[in-house]
């Protein structure tokens, strides 16, 4: 963290609006694309940032020089995604009458028509399959280059756990983009 | 050897193995090489897993719609009665901070112009070391992020200026410093050819000196004529200004 971003925190853990403007304006696009890959919802990832946004503000006085501001914001951008996820799971369960079949299931991505085999959505699909410990997990190391250590403390989990966390969602993910590879 | 698992190479494409050996081990045999080139290849696949675009104003766009909640976050603690001077002990205003972005404008400037020139050796002072400091940076993009900042605090001491009915002595402290501030950001904006924007800040100017010289000594109707003038229009023009400085594709 450079001197001039500690200077910043500090700031707006003094209660500088000004300064969390600056924060703001720094980590808006990293935080939205974690939460869109965590939900693969646009408008739900952009209500996600924003409320984020306001819990760091409440929360920016606790904030220790020690870790880093980018693991702070993104930590809380992955429990807030959480709470979305489980509300919307929750609402989904009385929603739903009938079972639900996802499109793709894990293991079962078909290469299509040679030619026309959508990688993105296929590759959506496959993330969005996973559960939201392990897409977190993956997202957090694969996208944003945090290390074990840091996901371990981000996720609140042990080092060991986070490491098994991802090679479960590795595993899974491999079983199932392997046909596009081969395709 | 010891038996090389899909996690150990899922670590070595991460860089996270312990084993620094490892990578070697891997180079050196085929086998190992091609399950190493097959994970790499799926794990690559998650590439494609790619967010819909943001502008570069989404990150002004998120304070917008998160500020109002910000401020109240700042007003909901207990005893809201704040009185205008009390309001002036937040920190969130310092001469400080609004002369060193008013510099690093300045500065950007300067660069700007002076970019291209060839063949210049002369030693590096502090000033100079902060301008090849700024190599890169936009200064039009530095000027209008810096006084959008500036016109945002303006903007605040505006609004409560409007609505109160005191006066304190920070309160002409408080002014003197935004109009210190004012005509740096005023200057670089002159210096930078942004000649609506200058002329903007020109116009705040006068209602500034007021503030910091003849609000506090000044009678009632001198505060209130100074309010009327604020709500006749120079707010709702600071406001306008701010946005447009938002966006960069709007000419100020």
């Amino acid at each position: 963290m450079s001197q001039i971003e500690q200077k910043i925190i500090r700031k707006a853990a003094a209660g500088d609006r000004l300064a969390f403007r600056e924060l703001v304006l720094e980590h808006s696009h990293a935080m939205f694309r974690l939460a869109w890959r965590l939900t693969s919802d646009e408008s739900a990832a952009e209500d996600i940032v924003q409320e984020a946004f306001i819990k760091a503000w409440r929360k920016i006085g606790n904030f220790r020089m020690e870790s880093s501001f980018r693991s702070w914001l993104h930590r809380i951008t992955v429990n807030t995604a959480m709470d979305y996820l489980r509300r919307q799971a929750r609402r989904k369960q009385f929603e739903t009458t009938e079972p639900e079949f996802e499109s793709v299931q894990m293991g079962t991505v078909s290469p299509a028509v040679d030619t026309q085999i959508d990688i993105r959505e296929q590759t959506e699909a496959v993330m969005m399959n996973l559960s939201e410990t392990e897409r977190s997990a993956l997202l957090l190391k694969h996208f944003e280059g945090h290390s074990i250590k840091e996901i371990a403390q981000i996720m609140e989990m042990t080092t060991g756990a986070c490491k098994q966390t991802i090679f479960r969602a590795v595993k899974k993910m491999r079983i199932a983009l392997r046909p596009l590879v081969t395709a | 050897m010891r038996n090389i698992t899909d996690d150990d190479l899922t670590l070595l494409f991460y860089g996270e193995h312990d084993d620094p050996a490892l990578a070697a081990t891997v180079a050196e045999s085929a086998e190992l090489s091609a399950r190493f080139d097959a994970l790499s290849a799926e794990l690559r696949l998650a590439d494609h897993f790619v967010p819909p675009h943001r502008g570069d104003d989404y990150g002004a766009e998120v304070w917008r719609r998160i500020s109002p909640r910000v401020a109240d976050e700042r007003t909901a603690s207990p005893g809201r009665v704040r009185t205008w001077l009390a309001s002036f002990s937040q920190p969130r205003f310092s001469l400080a901070g609004a002369l060193s972005f008013a510099l690093v404008a300045v500065l950007a400037f300067t660069l700007g112009r002076n970019g291209g020139q060839e063949g210049i050796t002369e030693p590096l002072n502090p000033v100079n070391g902060a301008a090849v400091a700024l190599a890169g940076i936009d200064p039009n993009r530095l000027l209008a992020h810096s006084v959008s900042g500036h016109l945002e605090q303006v903007n605040l001491v505006l609004t409560q200026f409007v609505n109160t009915t005191e006066t304190s002595p920070g309160e002409a402290e408080y002014a003197t410093d935004m109009l210190v501030a004012n005509r740096l950001y005023r200057q670089a904006a002159a210096a930078q050819g942004k000649h609506k924007l200058a002329a903007f800040l020109a116009d705040l100017e006068p209602l500034l000196i007021e503030l910091a010289y003849e609000a506090q000594s000044g009678s009632t109707a001198t505060r209130e004529r100074m309010q009327q003038e604020v709500r006749n229009g120079l707010l709702f023009r600071v406001r306008v200004m701010n946005k447009q400085l938002d966006k960069p594709q709007i000419s100020v």
